[in-house]
């Protein structure tokens, strides 16, 4: 099939294999790393925003005033800054960054409350890391809701006036909206990217280098085989290292899995053959392997972080760059992968980013083959 | 230290740079496709967030609290049915992220003051959920004080923010810069940690080393072009960011070429002691690789560093990225002076002097 | 300002241990100025080791040295000014022109204004690269890459020069070319030690060291060491000779044996027990022995029994 000698591939993928065998740091970084990353990863990142330095002026210090702070801190989203500012040096505060949010009590507080009538709780808010900002922002205005039905049931008996229309939300698939969730399938769709790229583009030219190359063309091998044979003992690294992550993320990370294994297996197969498609295409047309290595890093890296909807949400993002994610493999195993563990949905739903990656797997073949061929000929 | 030697060095080196035509163009274009490209991409803005609509109601009022929801720009309507089930159908397939369900009687119900209607939010999405369904319900809350009006006197404690420096919490105005910072530390490490390695590889490193060359001029030799291209790089990026994404540089620039040049410093300093460490390109090329991914990930960029365990924050203080990152942010949008960021500055400054040291320490002219 | 130079190279019991490995062991010789030194041996030999540790690469073990007066483990710097040294592998950078090349270890060395456009000029011509100065070396065939590499080495006009198997892979005819120019070089009074394993090279140097597993074997001038053959040649020629080559071997009188040509070179304890007993020997073995005859042995054949007596190469 496609003139593809199964017994010569055989030998090919022995001899890559053996080679890689006695490549003890490649293959300890191999199995090592991605359970690594994963593990370290998983801990330190999260978009759960805590401890949100805040500063308050309170000018009127009653025991109303006092309990609105204390509604603050108790939250544990907050935490009261030392030796609040007066309310002239308020404004410097978020300048210097001693604090990210400052609210202000003025000394009418407590009055208008037990008086029935509006009391404004100032707040300067630190909006340069617009994210974090909002976040504060809605946590602020949550608690301070909280605090007002509180005090309006504590004076009037009643809750606050029900509210004329009243939205109900659900949250689906991550109940508990643990950002740990959100992030650990994706973390591990894009390590075993990084690493793909890394482990292919590696072996390639470290071949050139050596001028083995040159003597593989002396012998009948078909360029395909020589592809297929070098990538078989990597996709089965990549297997196992996306057996240990999924562990990870199950045993560790408590992240719920609610779809197929096989599934996803045979979706990390066809990632995995494209990224190291992709890859042994990179260093095997760049001869240079200095080139190779800083395209395979431009190329793989920055793209599938950024433009995978990992980290951003590829919703948010103008047409034209949902567009180009098309072409990144990651992309599609970033929906699959949260698809198979939080959805819990399969190959019903999931078909068109299966083929995209098959594809995937296809075109780098390809593209590898025909440049090895154009060099062993 | 002689300085004919350290010309030649550099000479050297820049001509080796370039000698490869694609090197050029991949040096200085690149980074400024990169920045386009992904200034876009790194939003976290709710923005379009494709929304499946189930309006069981179908009356003017329904309607009405549809558009409104969607006005804002934040949710676009990617389909309608009245059945709902075809809502998990189509959030499962990821075709909307978020659906709105309003049940039958919702006209009537909201005259009498008693309508509810549902939010179905996406769970997986990385960060638009949390945010999309404080807008969502923001927007619903609004629409049915304005259909009802409030009798009496408004009463309650109500939070009344001032956002500073970003007043509409556009994300892009801090994460364009960040992206930049991060952009040039790529760049900085590709051209640094395969450079010695190379030569040891190649054997040109020996005969270098059996000549009167000291360390602290070769590293300097590889550190100085290196650093003219990256401050190059920065001009570029700087410029696209400020001319293309219209963020504003409210501070001192002299203050960010200063900072700029520790950061590329220390980036630089990094590669190359990476270089010295390494025995083959293999392996300083997985070095830099393996790297660079927690530089990315553990400095504030795309995750906040203060919801990072305590351990983990206080790894995020060797990161040169967390330091530039806090630089860019006050001095692009808090026009913050050095007052203010002597600290950063500082650590960027040690941290160029201690890897340029170890790695000139490393050199040693003798193998073996 | 050093003392006044009797040796250019002077070692004592210059030793150097990898692990439990001795690469170089116990190497003691005197090389006078103006001399061309060879260092002879199998591979594995310690040569390269050698060289590396009179450059300055190495540390050694055990042992000291001086090279151009100056001591080899604390002053390696100073030394470094005044030697040159090739090493075994092309070591010029292949991606910069023959002239930048040049440029660079001219800065490197010190040598600036006119004199370097003196030393540039000497350099383009000994290599035969004066219309070529533009040309990336890396596309420079071998021969011509070796002799600018000689002349980058030479550019600073070092006392001492350090060549490790400059020649290896190079045709003939360069290799003449190359030489002549060492010859030029030391008749100017630089020092040149060389390492080799081509025996006609050694042929051109004043003395030889030969090296065997780190140890120093012999140590003479390539004439004198061709007479003091240990152990007589006898040229063997039968009708069978891959045959004889096979039996002489079994025989107690024979100490090795190789093909030559079409004749069979046999290394004999004693000659004249040998010429009379090997005939029969062979005979009796089925082989019809043509001839017997002493031969003068060549360079090689002294340099191989040597080796032998001494144990016999390193198998790495």
């Amino acid at each position: 099939m496609f003139g593809v000698d199964l017994y010569r591939l055989w030998a090919m993928a022995r001899k890559e294999a053996l080679q890689l065998r006695r490549d003890r740091r490649s293959l300890a970084l191999a199995f090592v790393l991605p359970v690594l990353l994963v593990l370290i990863f998983g801990y330190a990142i999260s978009w759960d925003v805590r401890d949100i330095p805040l500063a308050v002026v309170d000018q009127d210090r009653t025991q109303r005033s006092r309990a609105l702070v204390e509604a603050f801190t108790s939250s544990g989203y907050f935490h009261l800054v030392p030796s609040p500012p007066t309310y002239e040096e308020a404004d410097g505060w978020l300048e210097r960054e001693r604090a990210r949010m400052v609210l202000i009590l003025r000394p009418t507080f407590a009055a208008r409350v037990e008086s029935g009538r509006l009391a404004p709780v100032q707040a300067l808010v630190d909006g340069a890391d617009a994210n974090t900002a909002a976040i504060a922002l809605n946590y602020a205005q949550v608690i301070v809701g909280a605090y007002s039905a509180r005090v309006a049931a504590e004076l009037h008996g009643t809750a606050l006036r029900q509210a004329p229309l009243t939205p109900q939300v659900r949250i689906w698939y991550n109940e508990t909206l643990t950002s740990r969730n959100a992030i650990v399938p994706g973390l591990i769709a894009v390590v075993m990217m990084i690493i793909a790229a890394m482990l292919t583009s590696l072996t390639i030219a470290r071949e050139w280098e050596r001028g083995t190359m040159e003597q593989l063309a002396a012998t009948p091998v078909h360029p395909l085989e020589v592809v297929l044979g070098k990538l078989i003992p990597y996709v089965v690294i990549g297997l196992i290292d996306v057996l240990m992550t999924l562990a990870l993320g199950l045993l560790v990370f408590q992240v719920p899995f609610r779809g197929s294994m096989g599934f996803l297996l045979l979706s990390s197969l066809f990632f995995l053959l494209g990224a190291f498609g992709v890859g042994l295409f990179i260093s095997a047309s760049l001869r240079s392997q200095l080139l190779a290595t800083q395209v395979s890093m431009l190329a793989t890296y920055l793209p599938s972080f950024l433009l995978s909807g990992f980290a951003f949400d590829l919703t948010n993002m103008p047409r034209i760059l949902q567009l180009l994610s098309l072409v990144i493999p990651a992309r599609y195993f970033v929906v699959i992968i949260k698809g198979v563990f939080l959805k819990g949905i399969g190959l019903a739903v999931l078909w068109p980013e299966l083929l995209a990656m098959a594809a995937f797997s296809v075109i780098g073949l390809g593209l590898a083959a025909r440049s090895f061929h154009k060099d062993l000929e | 230290m002689n300085w004919l030697r350290l010309r030649e060095m550099v000479r050297k080196e820049l001509r080796q740079m370039f000698r490869d035509p694609r090197m050029a163009r991949l040096v200085f274009i690149s980074p400024i496709i990169q920045l386009v490209v992904f200034g876009y991409a790194v939003t976290t803005d709710v923005h379009n967030t494709p929304t499946y609509v189930v309006d069981l109601d179908q009356t003017q009022e329904s309607r009405s609290l549809v558009a409104t929801l969607t006005a804002g720009g934040y949710f676009r309507v990617v389909g309608r049915s009245d059945r709902p089930s075809d809502l998990r159908r189509v959030l499962d397939r990821g075709d909307a992220l978020f659906g709105l369900e309003i049940p039958r009687g919702f006209a009537s119900d909201l005259s009498q003051g008693q309508a509810v209607v549902q939010i179905l939010v996406d769970g997986t999405s990385a960060n638009t959920a949390t945010t999309a369904q404080g807008y969502a319900v923001g927007i619903v809350n609004d629409f049915g004080s304005k259909a009802i009006p409030i009798r009496g006197t408004p009463s309650g404690v109500e939070l009344r923010a001032q956002v500073w420096y970003n007043s509409n919490l556009e994300s892009r105005v801090y994460n364009v810069p960040a992206t930049a910072g991060i952009i040039i530390l790529l760049m900085c490490l590709m051209l640094t940690s395969l450079s010695i390695v190379r030569e040891r590889e190649l054997g040109t490193l020996e005969q270098l080393m059996v000549s009167p060359l000291r360390p602290v001029e070769l590293i300097l030799g590889k550190t100085l072009p290196v650093v003219g291209v990256a401050m190059i790089d920065l001009l570029l990026v700087s410029l696209v960011a400020t001319l293309w994404f219209g963020i504003p540089i409210r501070g001192s620039i002299s203050l960010l070429v200063l900072s700029s040049l520790f950061y590329v410093v220390a980036g630089l300093g990094m590669g190359l002691l990476v270089s010295t460490i390494s025995d083959t390109q293999q392996e300083a090329f997985m070095s830099m690789y393996l790297i660079f991914l927690p530089a990315m990930l553990l400095s504030g960029f795309m995750f906040p560093v203060s919801s990072m365990p305590e351990v983990f924050q206080k790894i995020t203080l060797l990161n040169p990225i967390r330091y530039f990152l806090e630089t860019l942010r006050s001095i692009f949008l808090k026009g913050a002076g050095i007052s203010v960021l002597w600290p950063q500055v500082l650590a960027l400054a040690v941290m160029g002097v201690v890897a340029l040291g170890f790695a000139t320490r490393r050199f040693r002219k003798r193998i073996g | 300002m050093p003392d006044a130079v009797q040796f250019a190279i002077d070692i004592q019991g210059l030793t150097r241990r990898f692990g439990d490995f001795t690469a170089v062991d116990h190497l003691t010789f005197q090389v006078k100025p103006g001399e061309i030194f060879g260092l002879l041996g199998p591979n594995g030999a310690g040569k390269t080791t050698a060289i590396k540790m009179l450059t300055g690469l190495l540390l050694p073990t055990e042992g000291s040295g001086r090279v151009a007066g100056l001591d080899m483990v604390t002053e390696t710097e100073e030394i470094r000014g005044r030697i040159g040294y090739m090493s075994q592998l092309f070591s010029l950078y292949g991606d910069l022109t023959v002239e930048e090349n040049v440029s660079l270890f001219a800065g490197l060395y010190g040598v600036t204004g006119s004199e370097l456009r003196e030393r540039k000029q000497w350099t383009l011509e000994m290599a035969g690269l004066a219309d070529q100065g533009q040309k990336r070396t890396a596309e420079l065939p071998l021969g011509w890459k070796q002799r600018l590499a000689l002349g980058c080495a030479v550019l600073h006009k070092p006392d001492i020069l350090f060549l490790d198997e400059p020649t290896s892979g190079v045709d003939p005819i360069s290799r003449r070319r190359f030489w002549d120019l060492i010859y030029s070089l030391a008749e100017g009074g630089t020092t040149v030690l060389v390492s080799t394993h081509y025996m006609e090279e050694a042929e051109y140097c004043h003395r030889i060291a030969l090296l065997n597993r780190g140890k120093l074997i012999a140590l003479d001038q390539p004439a004198v060491l061709r007479e003091s053959n240990p152990h007589p040649i006898l040229e063997l020629e039968a009708d069978d000779v891959l045959k004889a080559l096979t039996e002489v071997q079994k025989s107690p009188e024979v100490l090795d044996a190789v093909l030559f040509g079409r004749s069979v070179h046999v290394t004999v304890k004693d000659r004249e027990s040998a010429l009379q007993s090997l005939g029969p020997f062979l005979a009796a073995s089925g082989v019809t022995v043509r001839s017997i005859e002493p031969v003068t042995p060549t360079l090689e054949d002294v340099v191989v029994s040597l080796v032998t007596a001494a144990g016999g190469a390193r198998e790495d």
